[in-house]
């Protein structure tokens, strides 16, 4: 349970529904947003790389985290949904010109459909069933980008040319920096108002309980191929961004590995939870690359040759030691952290 | 909780200990001669390098001057780490006897390089460092990352050379940074329908592609229908995907029998295609095995021991048996080390050798009057004469093809050696 910060007073629903009450919040948000916006100035190259795919997987986790977290459909299907937005956008771009901005909507809107179309199968099943029925939309697209080589270029990697902002071209990561930041910062906040809406509501009754939801009149069938669509469109954006950043885009970026790493990173960060995606998705990225560098500083050393076998166990280790003693992820370490502040010196 | 607190607080503790404990300049992983300008080539006092240093009594060459940086990314413990290890090696012992013997014109080659896990992912983030910190040519390894980067390495100018002989890197249109050393994959798959047509004399053959089911494996397979079909070969070609992490290959095995190949090319790494000469051999299938380059190599041998017998391959980077110049410098090196040629694979002097082209370029440009960047190291890989090494035909770039080479030898596998059975052949 989190602590409750006790003597605020609402006078109005206005103030009751704000999504910050006291000032010790708003010293917070104030400071991460102040970190986040001096990050790209003293960052080198190589953490302003890893902080863009950060921000792209933030989207990502956000949508996956809509699905699993708040609706509990469980979803395999993360790589090939990414896939379907990053080949729309990028194809749109590259094939028939269309302007970056308007082929991202399409790209979102397009896997929004895929999406809600490979949901079909939660309306009858449930847990590891649906895992698998997902995971089957997962090996399908891939077969059709892998094999629609009229429209994707089949294995081909597809060349996506930059966006253009005026005359200056979109190329750098501290330019791409501030537009990742932007689109996540707009889907946290969307994401955040979806749940203080029926709809999100909606899905969180699904979830809890779907039988008696339909009992108090949530239309089951409709919200969870609702909340595919709703999850699949974010990812589709992940997608589409990740198509524009890099500027090409193989299938290979999107296989079944990577659909298991965004379900890492929603576990790690915690389910349900929008703080759990942002945290989960930076903590799964840096610290493979926090890893890798000190892999760079040990080289010659006794331990380099067994680096590598290092990183990958202290990856599986770290995932493991968060299921077993923090299962609802690092927003509930983060949510104990300060709940010990708030009720120090006191225990609860 | 109580009593596993301490112990996850061990580990962290431990992890972090692990980290504290490397060296001190946290930075990646240098073999520049130290910055006294100093005569060695032994690795720094900190042991940043991974490969050993030679004794303090062997001759050298002063090397002092501006450092020219290069970054390198090499798969030590992925997927292709059975080839990747040795070419590793073979780059970064090349870098050590270049920097002991002279250097490029007297400065020495600073190579930053790291293991990227054969991940697209890192690969990005490690271009993105060494480009930061100067490196003006790059050495990329596989289809995978050297696709992702194509792009990037485009827009930063920096020349690009590759471990992936994949036929979409050689067009200067499309990829004008990208260059590829060694006959590419498909002009491989060329020559080898070349050989086995020439073999057939004019009767019907019916051949077997097996690949890696990845960008990498298939990258020959349209231009080999294209190139039976334009030299009107009598082949009957069909492709065989190779799933990874397959234990046998049975399976694919019987439709190549269905299908009566007579010859079975592989374009894949040296463990499946071992894999695959085993079962070839247990199956008691009537094919010849036809190695494309990354898997013609001695560990196939080594693997598969006598199922190898007869088998053929492309090997545009010759074994050291089988070289056609002098092999002295590499043989001086490995002597240093208490090494000999013959325990080196191919990949060792692949390695070496490609890494030499790069150099050869810059050493070009430098005698042009150019300064060392990208785009004029560029200029100088297009531009300068056809270099001659032992173990490969001539490399020469030009303004219209980053294809290093045209023609290669085939092979055949003889009492366990690669032994050369046709002249340089051209499709």
């Amino acid at each position: 349970m989190a602590a409750i910060t006790t003597g605020i007073y609402h006078r109005s629903y206005r103030s009751e529904q704000a999504l910050r009450h006291t000032t010790v919040e708003y010293v917070r948000l104030s400071l991460a947003i102040a970190a986040l916006l001096v990050l790209p100035f003293v960052a080198s190259p190589f953490w302003m790389t890893v902080a863009n795919q950060v921000g792209i997987a933030v989207v990502g986790a956000i949508g996956l985290n809509i699905l699993t977290g708040y609706t509990g459909q469980i979803s395999l299907g993360q790589g090939g949904f990414l896939a379907v937005g990053a080949y729309t956008s990028g194809l749109l771009v590259a094939r028939l010109g269309v302007p970056t901005v308007l082929a991202v909507l399409i790209a979102v809107l397009t896997t929004a459909a895929v999406g809600a179309f490979f949901g079909l199968p939660a309306l009858r099943l449930k847990g590891l069933y649906l895992a698998i029925a997902t995971l089957a939309a997962q090996f399908i697209i891939l077969w059709v980008v892998r094999n629609w080589t009229a429209v994707t270029g089949g294995v081909d990697s597809l060349v996506v040319p930059r966006p253009a902002i005026g005359d200056s071209v979109l190329r750098s990561d501290f330019a791409w920096y501030w537009v990742i930041g932007i689109v996540a910062a707009l889907c946290v906040i969307a994401t955040r108002n979806l749940f203080r809406t029926g709809l999100g509501r909606a899905f969180m009754a699904i979830r809890d309980h779907d039988i008696a939801a339909e009992a108090i009149g949530v239309d089951v069938v409709r919200y969870k191929v609702l909340a595919f669509a709703v999850s699949s469109g974010f990812v589709g954006l992940a997608g589409a961004l990740t198509a524009h950043y890099r500027s090409i885009v193989t299938f290979e970026r999107f296989t079944l590995e990577v659909s298991i790493l965004y379900l890492a990173i929603i576990i790690v960060g915690g389910l349900g939870s929008i703080l759990g995606s942002i945290l989960g998705a930076g903590f799964m990225i840096v610290l493979p690359a926090i890893i890798n560098q000190a892999g760079q500083s040990l080289q010659g050393s006794f331990l380099a040759r067994q680096l590598p076998a290092i990183q990958l166990g202290v990856f599986g280790l770290v995932i493991v030691l968060f299921l077993i003693f923090e299962p609802r992820g690092l927003a509930r370490i983060w949510q104990r952290a300060k709940d010990y502040f708030r009720l120090w010196p006191f225990r609860y | 909780m109580k009593r596993t607190r301490p112990l996850l607080v061990g580990l962290f503790s431990l992890a972090l200990l692990v980290t504290a404990c490397g060296d001190g300049d946290g930075g990646a992983t240098t073999t520049a001669a130290p910055d006294d300008g100093a005569t060695t080539t032994a690795a720094p006092d900190d042991g940043a390098t991974t490969t050993a240093a030679p004794d303090d009594g062997a001759t050298t060459t002063e090397v002092a001057g501006e450092p020219i940086v290069v970054g390198a990314i090499f798969d030590l413990s992925g997927p292709t780490s059975d080839v990747g290890v040795p070419f590793a090696e073979g780059a970064k012992a090349y870098i050590e006897w270049l920097n002991a013997n002279g250097g490029v014109e007297g400065r020495p080659i600073e190579l930053l390089s790291q293991d990227y896990l054969y991940d697209s992912a890192v690969a990005e983030q490690l271009f993105s460092q060494f480009v930061s910190e100067g490196a003006v040519a790059f050495f990329g390894w596989g289809t995978g990352d050297t696709e992702a980067l194509r792009t990037r390495v485009t827009e930063d100018e920096i020349p690009f050379q590759s471990a992936s002989y994949a036929e979409t890197l050689v067009d200067p249109a499309e990829t004008p940074y990208n260059f590829v050393p060694a006959a590419t994959y498909s002009q491989q798959l060329r020559i080898a329908l070349r050989h086995i047509a020439d073999e057939a004399g004019g009767e019907h053959v019916e051949v077997a592609l097996f690949h890696h089911d990845s960008p990498f494996g298939l990258s020959p397979l349209e231009d080999g229908h294209q190139y039976i079909a334009d030299a009107g070969l009598d082949i009957g070609f069909q492709n065989y995907p190779m799933p990874g992490g397959a234990v046998d290959y049975f399976g694919e095995l019987s439709q190549a029998s269905a299908q009566g190949a007579e010859y079975i090319i592989v374009q894949n790494v040296s463990s499946p295609a071992g894999q695959l000469a085993r079962d070839i051999d247990s199956q008691g299938i009537e094919a010849t095995l036809f190695c494309l380059n990354w898997c013609a190599d001695e560990l196939l041998v080594e693997l598969a021991g006598d199922a190898t017998e007869g088998a053929l391959g492309v090997l545009p980077f010759a074994p050291s048996s089988q070289a056609t110049g002098d092999l002295s410098a590499v043989e001086a090196y490995l002597s240093d080390t208490g090494q000999s040629l013959d325990e080196v694979n191919l990949h060792f002097t692949q390695g070496w050798y490609q890494f030499s082209v790069v150099v050869a370029a810059m050493e070009y440009a430098l005698a042009e009057g150019m300064d060392l960047t990208g785009p004029n190291i560029k200029t100088a890989l297009e531009e300068m004469p056809p270099l001659e090494t032992p173990v490969t035909s001539a490399i020469k770039f030009s303004a219209d093809s980053h294809a290093g080479m045209e023609d290669v030898r085939v092979y055949e596998v003889q009492d366990g050696n690669w032994v050369a059975i046709t002249d340089a052949i051209t499709p």
